[in-house]
């Protein structure tokens, strides 16, 4: 168990001015029996209303707008959180990990990794004997940390797990999305989760698989079981479901530009 | 049938429908090409004993399919009950996981259903299909109806047929069930929409205002409808003709242009009510089609009324023997696809197209379902003077409000192609005004 302290921030600057600017923001740790909050706060600017929900993945999201026109957005989310409670993710209803089963328009897996799955199908009988959902995960994560290179600055964000497999690079989100593919393709019900690791740099994204009465958690792109140094933001099918922030806007005479910039720092309290 | 009057005035009723803008808008190739939707003055007529059997399974339909829509999006008993195979509701085109565990206004997901039926030569009905999504074509035989009336009062003084010009009232009375305080809208994407003149003239009927995606913003956790001068008023109905996926931008696809950024948010608060509900075509799938008689057993513990016509799942194993034997009598459909699009018949393909098919379906059984042809009893139509039989079909609206009420008439579709089966307005054929006799 560890006591985490966070500062997440978002800045987007437009190239010209914006208006009637609708966003989505999946940017708040909520608590459940990994990760106990104990202190929130956010300030989003410039606002015009801002509005609390809950998806239907359960995610925390706020959502508002902004009308005037504006060439900055910044979103702050700052806050201490208790992690690694437990080792595993209590499921909220018996029928939760169903939808997961299936692959989405980013995780449907083409020609280079239906032949991949077969390889590592072969690899994991080899080595054991029984079918056991998680150390399958697990061997399957290995191998792919082993054949898979991180270099960020490759894919997009719009990369689906298989042009991400055949370019053999990516970032965090490319290794979620390809392994989330290899367990679907056998119905493994598994996730896509979004959230913050120990240290500085950037947000993070990692998969929770159910083993039919909880979710675990393992973070492909650092080949480890997640443990206390993981805070977990929003969850869902593939990145689109818990998209840190998305928005919409009207750039004032033509198409707008824009740049990102977000920072996080997550230390921890002793 | 005294429609001897009523048939000397085509060419009117016809010239005044093109005038009000009864016309059918078709992409092809990438042009928008406007077309006609011709009106056959003899009326389909069906009995007043038979309707009321019609009205009776479409009733215990809906009610089935709202009870299935609302599982699926909560409890999935029926999945977990092994009655329906879960990968036919996941991997379906009309399961939205943005859905799940949101409730619309008084529990209801169909408002407004139109149950295409065929009655075969032996007189008896069949489902072909349910159209939960967005149905239209009920404003066509409201306005033709009126138009007859108008050439010939005398006819509809004859016959003793039930007045179909209510369909407003029942729709408002749709609307005003789930409103959750504020105005009616229709949501039309424009004019350039295929049922533009639909949502028009629904909205002057109901007397709801018609707007575009524009005049709708989402302020906190409310939906208004902004006027010409800046005023914003709540709105707690939105009847809309546009799509799921482009419903909202910030829920679905990203890209449209057409919708309302965080309407789908204020919905799921359960501040507004959007008609029908999103998500609803988890139910009208061609491959859920199958089960809707399992369903009806299921969730009402009754025998289904009305039959679906004989239909094949080659995702069962002993079904696609069946389908590849007896490949020639059937009817194949690919189950995305909509509007008489993707609609197959075993007989009339080429021997390699065949062959390539059958690898097709064993490949990807879930993607298609197989009926039997039914040999539907033809009906007559008018052509240059004449009669001549057409093969037609019915679509029934069943509108739901704290029960559901059949519309008492219905948009008969006929083929003009003497050889074809396929009735869809988006297909060329043509349409009829549907009599339900009162006595």
């Amino acid at each position: 168990m560890k006591r985490l302290n966070f500062r997440y921030h978002l800045e987007i600057d437009f190239d010209i001015p914006v208006k009637e600017h609708r966003f989505t923001l999946k940017c708040i740790p909520y608590s459940n029996s990994v990760q106990q909050v104990e202190s929130l706060k956010y300030n989003i600017v410039p606002n015009y209303f801002l509005c609390r929900t809950k998806d239907s993945f359960e995610n925390e999201s706020i959502y508002g707008s902004c009308d005037k026109e504006h060439n900055v957005f910044s979103v702050d989310v700052w806050g201490n959180l208790k992690t690694g409670l437990s080792e595993k993710i209590e499921m909220r209803t018996s029928y939760e990990a169903d939808i997961y089963k299936y692959q989405t328009e980013h995780t449907k897996p083409g020609e280079e990794l239906k032949k991949y799955s077969e390889e590592l199908k072969k690899g994991y009988k080899k080595q054991f004997v029984k079918e056991d959902i998680l150390k399958k995960a697990i061997f399957y994560m290995h191998r792919l940390y082993e054949d898979y290179t991180y270099e960020s600055g490759i894919t997009e964000i719009t990369t689906t797990a298989e042009e991400a497999f055949k370019i053999g690079k990516g970032v965090c989100q490319d290794y979620s999305h390809i392994l989330i593919a290899l367990l679907r393709m056998e119905r493994i019900p598994c996730r896509y989760v979004t959230g913050m690791m120990l240290g500085e740099g950037y947000s993070h994204a990692w998969i929770e698989l159910c083993d039919g009465n909880f979710w675990i958690a393992i973070d492909p792109t650092n080949d480890l079981i997640v443990k206390d140094c993981h805070i977990r933001i929003a969850v869902g099918r593939d990145y689109k479901d818990c998209m840190i922030n998305q928005g919409v806007f009207i750039g004032c005479g033509r198409e707008a530009k824009q740049r990102q910039d977000i920072s996080v720092t997550v230390e921890e309290i002793k | 049938m005294y429609t001897k009057n009523l048939c000397i005035y085509s060419d009117s009723v016809n010239e005044l429908l093109a005038r009000y803008g009864v016309k059918f808008g078709i992409y092809k190739d990438n042009t928008f090409h406007e077309q006609l939707f011709p009106f056959d003055m003899i009326p389909r007529v069906i009995s007043a004993e038979e309707f009321a059997y019609i009205e009776r399974g479409l009733k215990q339909r809906i009610k089935a399919l709202n009870l299935f829509i609302e599982d699926i999006y909560h409890n999935k008993r029926i999945i977990h009950d092994k009655i329906i195979p879960e990968e036919f509701v996941y991997a379906g085109s009309g399961y939205l996981a943005q859905c799940e565990g949101v409730s619309p206004p008084r529990g209801i997901y169909t408002h407004i259903a139109g149950i295409d039926l065929v009655q075969a030569k032996d007189g008896t009905w069949y489902i072909l299909e349910d159209n939960l999504r967005i149905p239209s074509g009920a404003s066509y035989p409201m306005i033709a109806r009126d138009l007859c009336r108008k050439c010939s009062p005398q006819t509809f003084r004859d016959n003793h047929l039930e007045d179909n010009r209510n369909y407003a009232k029942l729709l408002r009375k749709t609307f005003d069930y789930v409103n959750t305080e504020g105005h009616t809208v229709i949501l039309t994407p424009g004019r350039y929409n295929a049922a533009y003149f639909e949502h028009s003239y629904l909205a002057e009927q109901t007397g709801a205002h018609l707007v575009n995606g524009h005049e709708l913003t989402v302020e906190d956790d409310k939906l208004y409808f902004v006027d010409f001068s800046g005023k914003k008023e709540r709105v707690g109905v939105v009847y809309r003709r546009i799509s799921d996926e482009y419903l909202d931008p910030m829920n679905f696809k990203e890209e449209s242009l057409i919708g309302i950024p965080h309407i789908y948010d204020v919905y799921r608060k359960g501040n507004v009510a959007l008609i029908n509900a999103p998500g609803n075509g988890v139910a009208d799938d061609k491959g859920i089609y199958y089960f809707v008689p399992k369903m009806i057993n299921y969730y009402l513990g009754e025998e289904a009324v009305l039959k679906n016509a004989p239909t094949y799942l080659p995702y069962y194993q002993e079904d696609l023997e069946y389908v590849l034997m007896h490949f020639d009598d059937l009817v194949i459909k690919d189950v995305a696809e909509a509007g008489g699009y993707g609609v197959f018949f075993g007989n009339k393909l080429e021997n390699k197209a065949k062959e390539s098919f059958k690898e097709l379906i064993k490949a990807e059984p879930r993607r298609f379902i197989a009926q039997e042809v039914i040999d539907f009893r033809d009906i007559d139509i008018m052509e240059h003077g004449e009669f001549v039989p057409r093969k037609a079909d019915l679509r029934a609206f069943v509108l739901m409000a704290e029960e559901p009420m059949v519309w008492k008439s219905g948009l008969t579709r006929f083929s003009r192609n003497p050889d074809s089966f396929i009735v869809n307005s988006s297909q060329g054929g043509g349409f009829k005004d549907t009599w339900v006799l009162s006595r």
